[in-house]
């Protein structure tokens, strides 16, 4: 046949193009390991798609900074590893100190560092970091007052109230930046800041839309096993999950986050890959719980919260949502693997892992819903109907409701699953126009439980449905719980006896109330290629967050790995 | 994925049916072969879609037997990840995309003739507004425009009839013109200069006399109409931005792409929502062919080469031609 | 006294061009308002995306966190429409396109400048590359009807009914998953530290990355234009003049391509106008299987992100595109077709 011709000359064309661009690229690439010889570096990918877009401000937080600003150009005062139970680590604060009541925060700043730029570092810049934050209102994230003085190489925060909650938010996310630079900057929000000035140990070297380069910082305060040993760390946009995949197996792509499914196999056949699995966060269904506050639906009433609780066949979620790389939960909304020690009533540890179905239907009936064998609950006439929302294009959570749907119906509820866009989605929960909402029990800024219980529990974390709630989504509120947390939030960190009997005492509601119906621990996968670096965090040794998107913690990761000898 | 319509008045003006009356008979499609396979590729689809989803099981079922190969033991085509069987999925999703596809046809289709032929027939200010507004929707880019507006459509109302409207309303221009330039060139024929001369109802000429000269033009248009429909679904659906609880073979395919399918190796998923697209746009496509040769008798297989081979002047060749197009 | 025959043929003209001019101008206004409205009528908040994405990277996030961030993004200006009109307009006058929120705070002109030339050179290519290949063909086949060529005609519209997006997946399966060919993903390599430029490593980078995506357009688009040249050619060819070019004794490749192909391309020529705007709105799914860096990646970051200043941004530079390319073509055509002018 005459398309046979055609479709031969075509794929010779392609061949040959192919051959060409591979040969080129191929020189190219070994060009750039292989000539410079000495030069070590780290490739990683953070899931950027598209284009960089040059931007190195450190007191952003929108996420329109580049993610090395903060951490690895920029340092805080010490770093807050979420990752395990662990105490703060001194950067460029080496020690902190609260009054007796709470008020007053002393830290004594590190001596003898330097900017990138070669002039020294002194309490006075920390100082006035501090106090811009502070006094800026676009800035204060914290929403936070307090007076800054510096007192010789020590800086004072003196709080109107006992504030030891607002601690890792200032010591551990606030970057510290040059007073010389920032003080000529009117409004400091309005710059993409393309030539950063930083303490951390890596410095901007070249930028391109798709990719961009740091170098070691020369200037580094850290010695020994502080200072870091990869002469270049490049950052790459432009990929999405196959291309990674690839990227890793062939040593291109050094560090990358993110599920991939065929995971276990591609350790299998790569020796020099290896991957670590840390416990991130609980995911659960958030329910529009409060009625009082405007939420409708039958998830307001507490029976059907317990029957979705009891219909979970949670081992199913894991093992077909995530392959098996969950974790079990816990009802108290903690992750165990990190605060095991805080769940006070060891009943309350582990989320059942099989269905309930009897046990859910018995909740309905009990409520006064009629549940027939088969089809759905009705009670006065109507249907048990309920809408979940949920991002799609995030498939282990699509993969989940698609799986809910199919559990709940077996209990008499009949589930809709809306997918929608992350705006739509994250909208819809703020405001309170939704029913169900699969999400995730994000840690506040420590790994401490206050914060959990604080923004997702608390009263003040919540509003009517119509306005926008910061972070207690499921609009619950009991005075009970808000007096703990307050209570919380004045105790002293080093009183654990009276904070374990504090949070239990808001565990045993929430597992009853169940705003948010647990579902398992969702895991962070973090790939590693270990060719060009050793020294990665692994199950054993977690010093850092490990995933590649994980701000603060890279700088840690990227100063703390050695070049393969 | 509209190139194929000719947008330009120009192009149109030679293609349209010049000349006098037609019968309806004449206006159906001559049998030929590209027809018969097209009608019947797009009848077994359209019948699959109708009656597949009464004898498949339920498509939301979920099961532990996540990504089995076609063929294994109940599952035609295989399951998804969440053991769902692909080939339930698939007779709903048929459904889903044919009412996309002929909701999306008719709706553009009265929209295009309220626009096209009304105005021109009319004439006048009314015949400049709308073509203005039509030259307008055309060069204004739809899809950009559907995204946003999809994207912000509450979700649980997000239904097939809802994408249906949103399709419709951004793909009717082009048909619009098409139909406004071959009203033009109908108006103006004697025939229809002389029932008005005759004071026939304004009614009475446009649906007697002009539209019979449409018909052709019109269902070519919306058939082009449902091609756009069911790939704009697709496209939409693939950015998920789709119809959310229902099946269609453009959620099916967004799905597969999400669960990582390709990565996976499981091509059952992907592969068939995709051939049943083109097997039914392909099908569409030969119809409109022979459609085109009715509008276009010039079209039709009687070749240049044919005709020189009968030995004839090329005076004669052009009474031939002519003939033919009346 | 009345004006003379040759004060009316100029006139006419004059008219023609006016005519279209305000018809232009019309149009762009309307996309420009279209523009401005559309963001307003539509809810959603771009500090509630933020919020959410800064909790599931594991940034503290307060109540507070939402005020100062509204404070900083310079949300909630109240003032009337009416008055936002006029600032908008302008701003649009002065090329003054605002503030990017997903890349705050880099303007909309430099994110848009970032991503514009990878969708030019792709699409803008490949549909070049498509049209020329299309009209060749359709030359051929309808010269030669019933030939080999005027059959494969319904195979290739068959690629035009498969949707954009699956038949990447089904190039991606065969030609990189399976056989490795080709990369999956992207503009250039970007693990080599090539540095984007007019190097010859670059060039050819960006010429493989770019293979598959183009690839996919030129397969799903060539039928059209080959089918409509294709009918335009039968249709000429029966015209009277090719019957005397031919009697007169012509070579058939002068009469194919001097009378025949020059007078049928011309309504191919303002549908390729036309074209360019779908196709803009086209690769956007096709950048998203690619993860191509260009205007239709950039689009759904905007739009999932409700940065209504950078979706304002691209709607704009593709409408204006889209509005230009058909000024272009329109002006082209009067100028190469006299009877157009004469028509109007």
């Amino acid at each position: 046949m005459s398309l046979g011709h055609k479709g031969k000359v075509l794929l010779s064309v392609v061949a040959l193009v192919a051959a060409t661009t591979l040969a080129l690229t191929g020189c190219s690439a070994s060009t750039t390991t292989k000539a410079s010889g000495k030069t070590t570096s780290v490739t990683l990918f953070n899931g950027s798609v598209g284009n960089f877009t040059e931007n190195f401000n450190p007191w952003l937080t929108t996420g329109a900074e580049l993610q090395p600003t903060q951490g690895t150009i920029y340092e805080a005062l010490f770093f807050y590893n979420m990752a395990r139970s662990q105490a703060p680590v001194p950067l460029l604060g080496t020690s902190y100190k609260w009054n007796s009541d709470g008020t007053q925060l002393t830290i004594a700043v590190r001596q003898g560092v330097k900017w990138s730029d070669g002039t020294a570092l002194t309490a006075d810049d920390v100082a006035y970091t501090l106090n811009r934050y502070e006094s800026t209102p676009a800035l204060n994230t914290l929403g936070a007052t307090w007076t800054t003085k510096l007192s010789g190489n020590n800086v004072v925060l003196t709080f109107p109230t006992t504030s030891y909650a607002l601690e890792p938010q200032i010591l551990g996310y606030i970057a510290i930046v040059p007073k010389a630079i920032w003080s000529k900057i009117p409004n400091v929000l309005n710059t993409t800041n393309t030539s950063p000035v930083g303490s951390g140990p890596y410095m901007l070297k070249t930028f391109t839309p798709q990719s961009y380069t740091l170098t070691k910082n020369p200037n580094y305060w850290g010695t020994g096993a502080e200072a870091p040993a990869i002469d270049q760390v490049r950052f790459i946009s432009l990929a999405n999950a196959d291309a990674a995949t690839s990227a890793l197996e062939s040593g291109n792509v050094d560090w990358m986050g993110g599920y991939l499914p065929t995971l276990r196999d591609i350790v299998k056949q790569n020796p020099k890959v290896s991957y670590v699995n840390t416990a991130d966060s609980t995911t659960g269904v958030v329910t529009c719980s409060n009625a009082a506050l405007g939420c409708t639906g039958p998830q307001t009433d507490v029976a059907v919260r317990q029957a979705i609780y009891d219909a979970m066949d949670r081992a199913q979620f894991s093992t077909q949502a995530l392959n098996g790389f969950g974790e079990v939960g816990s009802p108290t909304l903690l992750v165990p693997a990190v605060n095991k020690k805080w769940i006070s009533d060891s009943a309350n540890a582990t989320l059942p892992q099989s269905a309930n179905v009897s046990a859910a239907k018995q909740a309905l009936e009990a409520d006064g819903w009629t549940v027939p064998a088969t089809g759905f609950a009705t009670k006065g006439g109507k249907e048990l109907d309920l809408t979940i929302n949920v991002v799609s294009g995030w498939t282990d959570y699509d993969t989940l409701c698609t799986l809910l749907k199919g559990q709940l119906a077996a209990v008499g509820i009949n589930l809709t699953v809306n997918q929608v866009a992350q705006n739509a989605w994250s909208s819809a929960e703020t405001s309170g126009k939704f029913e169900l909402s699969l999400n995730s029990v994000n840690p506040g800024a420590s790994a401490s439980p206050f914060y959990i219980y604080n923004n997702y529990l608390a009263t003040s974390a919540t509003a009517a449905v119509g306005q926008s709630a910061s972070t207690n989504t499921s609009r619950f509120s009991d005075p009970a719980i808000d007096a703990t947390v307050k209570t919380i939030a004045k105790t002293d960190p080093s009183n654990t006896a009276a904070l374990l009997s504090a949070y239990g005492s808001i565990q045993a509601t929430v597992v009853k109330q169940l705003p948010i119906i647990p579902i398992y621990v969702n895991q962070a996968l973090t790939e590693f290629n270990n060719s060009n670096a050793t020294g990665w965090p692994s199950a054993s040794n977690l010093y850092a967050f490990p995933e590649p998107w994980k701000a603060w913690d890279n700088g840690i990761v990227l100063k703390t790995i050695r070049p393969v000898k | 994925m509209t190139s194929a319509i000719s947008l330009d008045e120009q192009a149109v003006m030679p293609t349209a049916p010049r000349p006098a009356r037609r019968s309806i008979a004449q206006l159906l499609p001559s049998r030929s072969p590209k027809l018969v396979v097209g009608l019947s590729i797009a009848g077994v689809i359209i019948l699959w879609a109708i009656i597949g989803p009464l004898i498949v099981g339920n498509p939301n079922a979920i099961s532990t037997s996540m990504f089995q190969t076609p063929g294994t033991a109940g599952h035609l085509l295989g399951t998804t990840q969440t053991g769902q069987d692909v080939w339930s999925q698939i007779a709903y999703g048929t459904r889903g995309s044919l009412i996309i596809g002929f909701s999306v046809g008719i709706i553009s289709t009265v929209l295009s003739a309220i626009f096209g032929i009304l105005g021109a027939y009319i004439g006048g200010a009314l015949d400049e507004t709308f073509a203005l507004f039509t030259n307008i929707v055309l060069v204004i880019p739809g899809l950009p425009l559907v995204i946003v507006i999809g994207n912000y459509i509450p979700v649980n109302q997000r239904g097939l009839f809802l994408i249906a409207i949103v399709l419709a309303l951004t793909g009717w221009a082009g048909s619009a013109r098409v139909l406004r330039a071959v009203t033009l060139s109908v108006r103006n024929r004697d025939y229809v200069a002389a029932s008005r001369v005759s004071g026939e109802k304004t009614w009475r000429i446009l649906v007697v006399e002009i539209l019979p000269n449409l018909i052709p033009v019109m269902a070519s248009q919306f058939v082009f109409a449902m091609i756009f429909a069911i790939l704009g679904e697709a496209g939409l659906s693939f950015l998920g931005l789709g119809a959310s609880n229902s099946f269609t073979l453009g959620t099916i395919l967004f799905q597969a792409y999400n669960d990582l399918a390709l990565t996976q190796g499981a091509w059952w998923w992907f592969v068939p929502p995709g051939l049943v697209i083109a097997l039914f746009g392909c099908a569409l496509s030969l119809i409109n062919f022979s459609i085109d040769e009715i509008i276009n008798p010039k079209l039709r297989n009687s070749t240049r080469a044919v005709r020189k081979k009968w030995g004839l002047s090329p005076a004669q060749i052009r009474q031939l031609d002519e003939e033919q197009i009346k | 006294m009345p004006p003379g025959p040759g004060f009316v043929k100029e006139s006419r003209t004059v008219q023609f061009y006016l005519k279209k001019l305000v018809f232009y101008v019309v149009a762009l206004w309307a996309a420009v308002t279209l523009n401005f409205l559309i963001p307003r009528l539509m809810p959603g908040n771009p500090v509630d995306v933020l919020i959410a994405k800064m909790g599931a990277t594991g940034q503290p996030v307060t109540r507070q966190t939402r005020e100062a961030l509204a404070i900083a993004l310079g949300q909630g200006n109240s003032t009337n429409w009416f008055v936002q009109y006029g600032e908008y307009i302008n701003n649009l006058v002065h090329g003054n396109l605002g503030v990017s929120i997903v890349d705050f705070p880099a303007s909309v002109t430099t994110v848009i400048s970032q991503a514009l030339p990878w969708t030019i050179c792709l699409i803008g290519l490949s549909t070049l590359i498509s049209f020329l290949l299309g009209i060749g063909l359709g030359v051929l086949a309808g010269w030669k009807r019933g030939s080999w060529l005027d059959n494969l005609i319904p195979v290739t519209t068959m690629f035009q009914a498969v949707p954009y997006f699956w038949l990447a997946l089904i190039l991606v399966l065969l030609l990189t998953r399976l056989t490795h060919f080709f990369p999956f993903a992207g503009g250039y390599n970007v693990y080599g530290g090539l540095v984007p430029g007019f190097t010859p490593q670059f060039i050819g980078s960006a010429v493989y990355y770019g293979f598959l995506p183009a690839l996919t357009i030129v397969l799903s688009s060539v039928g059209g234009w080959m089918l409509g040249m294709r009918n335009m050619m039968v249709s000429t060819l029966s015209e009277d003049y090719i019957l005397t070019a031919e009697a007169k004794g012509l070579k058939p490749s002068r009469v194919r391509l001097t009378y025949a192909a020059r007078n049928a391309v011309l309504p191919s020529l303002s549908g390729f106008a036309i074209s360019l705007g779908f196709v803009v709105a086209g690769s956007i799914v096709t950048e998203e299987v690619f993860s191509y860096p260009g205007i239709g990646q950039l689009l759904w970051t905007a739009v999932s992100n409700d940065d209504y200043a950078l979706m304002q941004g691209i709607f704009l530079v593709i409408s204006v595109s889209v509005l230009v390319a058909n000024l272009v073509v329109d002006l082209l055509y009067a100028l190469i077709d006299p009877r157009t002018r004469a028509r109007s």
